[in-house]
């Protein structure tokens, strides 16, 4: 049977698909900058215009994760000659990598950063969820005293910018001797996204018929059995979501890591741009930082992605 | 062996009392159908006796002991919902052991008694699907394996097959009781569909406004309804109820509708029956098939004009006007062929119910 589709119906979706083209290549667009630029050889990444065929290269990572500092003179034949491949692109750029008295190489401060970023990210989309799940039953299937008003209540820390309350914060935390400390960071964001995760997982608590636990209560087990054998499954896809949207928030922020922390339990977010420094920065190492810093966020959404599309299968209930 | 008794249950949603003073004895292996419109506190009672809803008063007695401070879980009552609520996780098979999972035992009795339920509900093949992918059907007879397959003291049932169309209504229907016949537990079923309740019930709980009006066999419901909500609830077509006056003759009793002057002939033993009440204002209820027709005059029949004619196969239902009031009769297809034409109408003595209009109550007059 051939398609009836006006010709006006024709246009309006090719006009809907250029519209969705552009907005793709709008979004893209930054991505493939710092994706380009990370693998761009130094002199390169700031040309005008921006070149965009390139032979790439390896070494704005090997300069991102080893400490560095500028050649006052090139090294000898047999000293190039004797240093792994790694060395010697950062040679070739001018600079040698700086070892300690036993030879052994010095790290950046890239990856412990990199590491807090996860651990910190990590914790408290874990601790965010999983109380914002239990929140969110409790609100959905019980009746609570006063729920209307205490939902505002949770909703109303997302109402002012985190930043404002930023220097009590950070006065609080000096005193109890949290700055610095990955609890510290923790607890913050875990307190930043538990009320976004109420909200998000009681929506998705409310969708889950109560029939199904009512069935597990008759069928002969517990509330908190009915809860782990039936409604976290039926919950999955809102878990997911609502982790993803958890660990976005904990892994960009910036602003109360740049305060709250400098060394120990600092993330990446404020340690890529202090490369920067002063003098000449080098644009594609912080590239480099920003490309593998997306990558998790990238992975983590793309492992989930089948369950943020919400096709689970919800025809076993008729209403 | 499992005998349920419900004494003196209340129960109130905030102000609203949904439950009024409850008590009912259901005996082993009985057949239970509560029957009443949406709102009228059945599907609260199963869910008592589930132990999915607490009661405010009265207990709650499974084989004599009270069970109402027991959870759900320990009442060991098995309860098939009307969204059928199997676990969209889990397949077929899953959800049929789900129940026995509970219960701690090996893998290869579980898997035994699961195969057994399949066999006997023939859903052996769908074992390994997954709840999305089965027919209303199909769902149903898992929910019900779910609900079989722990042995259960009682089944409870909340409109299990209202969610079904109407084909495949009457086919689960009969499946419900062969299987009730077949495995012979304590029953107890919810509906608003009086049909299903006539078909399926060993006896009839009829509630309104969470008072409970009659309980009796379907038999007893339909041709000896308590009262007015009774007589016009159960029965379809409904039965026909109108303000009656009674009147002495010379040789019998005669009881008009509508104001019309001749009323119909009833025996004379009517009065005594009646027992001072017939100077009272009462309503008399007639069922479509208790109102005779003819369309030649004759004795004890009253003039009377069809109005509507609709005719539904095996038999036709005719609307009649006597004075102010409608009566419908039940007549062979094709008997009437319009409306318009006048015929003459009796009324069955021995299928007429009298009424109270006060209290609704019936006056029990048989003749």
């Amino acid at each position: 049977m051939a398609a009836v589709r006006t010709s006006s119906e024709i246009t309006v979706n090719r006009i809907a698909i250029v519209a969705v083209l552009l907005v793709t290549i709008i979004f893209l667009a930054p991505i493939y900058w710092i994706a380009s630029t990370a693998f761009k050889p130094r002199n390169l990444a700031t040309t005008i215009p921006p070149t965009v065929v390139f032979q790439p290269e390896i070494s704005p990572f090997v300069k991102l994760f080893t400490k560095r500092s500028q050649l006052r003179s090139p090294p000898s034949p047999e000293e190039y000659a004797a240093a792994p491949w790694w060395e010697r692109v950062v040679f070739d750029g001018g600079e040698k990598i700086v070892r300690d008295g036993k030879g052994q190489v010095q790290w950046s401060g890239y990856p412990s950063r990199f590491m807090n970023s996860l651990i910190i990210a990590i914790t408290s989309t874990v601790l965010a969820v999983g109380m914002g799940t239990f929140t969110a039953y409790g609100f959905s299937r019980f009746k609570v005293k006063g729920e209307a008003d205490l939902l505002f209540f949770i909703l109303s820390t997302r109402m002012l910018p985190p930043v404002v309350v930023a220097i009590p914060m950070f006065l609080m935390y000096r005193a109890v001797g949290l700055n610095d400390t990955h609890i510290g960071l923790i607890i913050l964001y875990t307190a930043f996204n538990l009320s976004f995760s109420v909200w998000l997982m009681k929506g998705f608590m409310d969708e889950i018929p109560k029939e199904y636990e009512e069935a597990a209560l008759v069928d002969g087990y517990t509330r908190m059995e009915a809860f782990f054998k039936i409604v976290l499954p039926e919950a999955a896809t809102g878990i997911a979501a609502t982790a993803v949207f958890c660990f976005i928030t904990a892994w960009n922020e910036y602003a109360f890591a740049l305060i709250m922390t400098n060394r120990r339990a600092q993330t990446a977010p404020p340690f890529i741009p202090s490369q920067v420094g002063s003098g000449l920065p080098d644009w594609t190492v912080i590239a480099a930082g920003t490309f593998l810093f997306l990558l998790p966020v990238a992975i983590f959404t793309f492992l989930l992605r089948n369950h943020l599309l919400r096709g689970m299968s919800f025809g076993a209930i008729r209403k | 062996m499992t005998q349920i008794e419900l004494r003196g249950i209340q129960k109130f949603f905030g102000a609203v009392q949904v439950i009024k003073d409850l008590n009912l004895k259901i005996s082993d292996n009985e057949f239970i159908v509560l029957l009443g419109q949406s709102g009228c506190g059945k599907t609260t009672t199963l869910r008592a006796i589930a132990g999915l809803e607490t009661i405010d008063e009265g207990d709650i007695l499974i084989d004599g002991k009270p069970v109402q401070h027991l959870k759900a879980a320990n009442r060991d009552i098995a309860m098939v919902f009307q969204s059928f609520s199997l676990y969209p996780h889990m397949s077929v098979y899953e959800n049929i052991a789900f129940p026995l999972r509970a219960t701690r035992q090996s893998r290869a009795e579980i898997d035994s008694e699961v195969r057994s339920v399949a066999k006997t509900l023939q859903i052996s093949d769908l074992l390994a699907k997954k709840p999305s992918a089965l027919s209303g059907g199909d769902m149903q007879r898992v929910a019900i394996g779910r609900a079989l397959v722990r042995r259960p003291k009682a089944m409870l049932m909340d409109e299990p097959i209202g969610a079904l169309d109407a084909k495949l209504r009457e086919e689960m229907r009969a499946e419900i009781k062969r299987l009730h016949i077949k495995q012979g537990s304590t029953t107890i079923y919810v509906t608003h569909d009086q049909i299903e309740a006539m078909s399926l019930a060993d006896r009839i709980v009829i509630m309104h406004e969470g008072v409970l009006q009659q309980v009796g066999t379907p038999d007893e419901v339909y041709s000896r309804p308590a009262n007015l909500f009774v007589a016009q609830f159960v029965g379809s077509p409904v039965m026909n109820v109108a303000d009656a006056a009674v009147a002495e003759t010379a040789s019998s009793v005669s009881v008009s509708v509508g104001g019309v002057a001749s009323g119909f002939e009833f025996p004379r033993a009517l009065l005594s029956k009646l027992n001072g009440h017939a100077g009272g204002s009462l309503a008399l209820g007639i069922r479509p098939e208790g109102v005779l027709l003819r369309r030649a005059a004759a004795d004890g029949f009253v003039p009377v004009e069809t109005q509507i004619v609709e005719p539904l196969g095996s038999f036709d239902i005719v609307d009649l006007r006597v004075g102010s009031e409608m009566l419908r009769a039940r007549t062979k297809s094709g008997f009437i062929s319009g409306p318009g034409e006048k015929v003459f109408a009796r009324i069955d003595p021995t299928q007429a119910h009298f009424f109270d209009k006060a209290s609704g109550k019936s006056l029990e007059v048989r003749l």
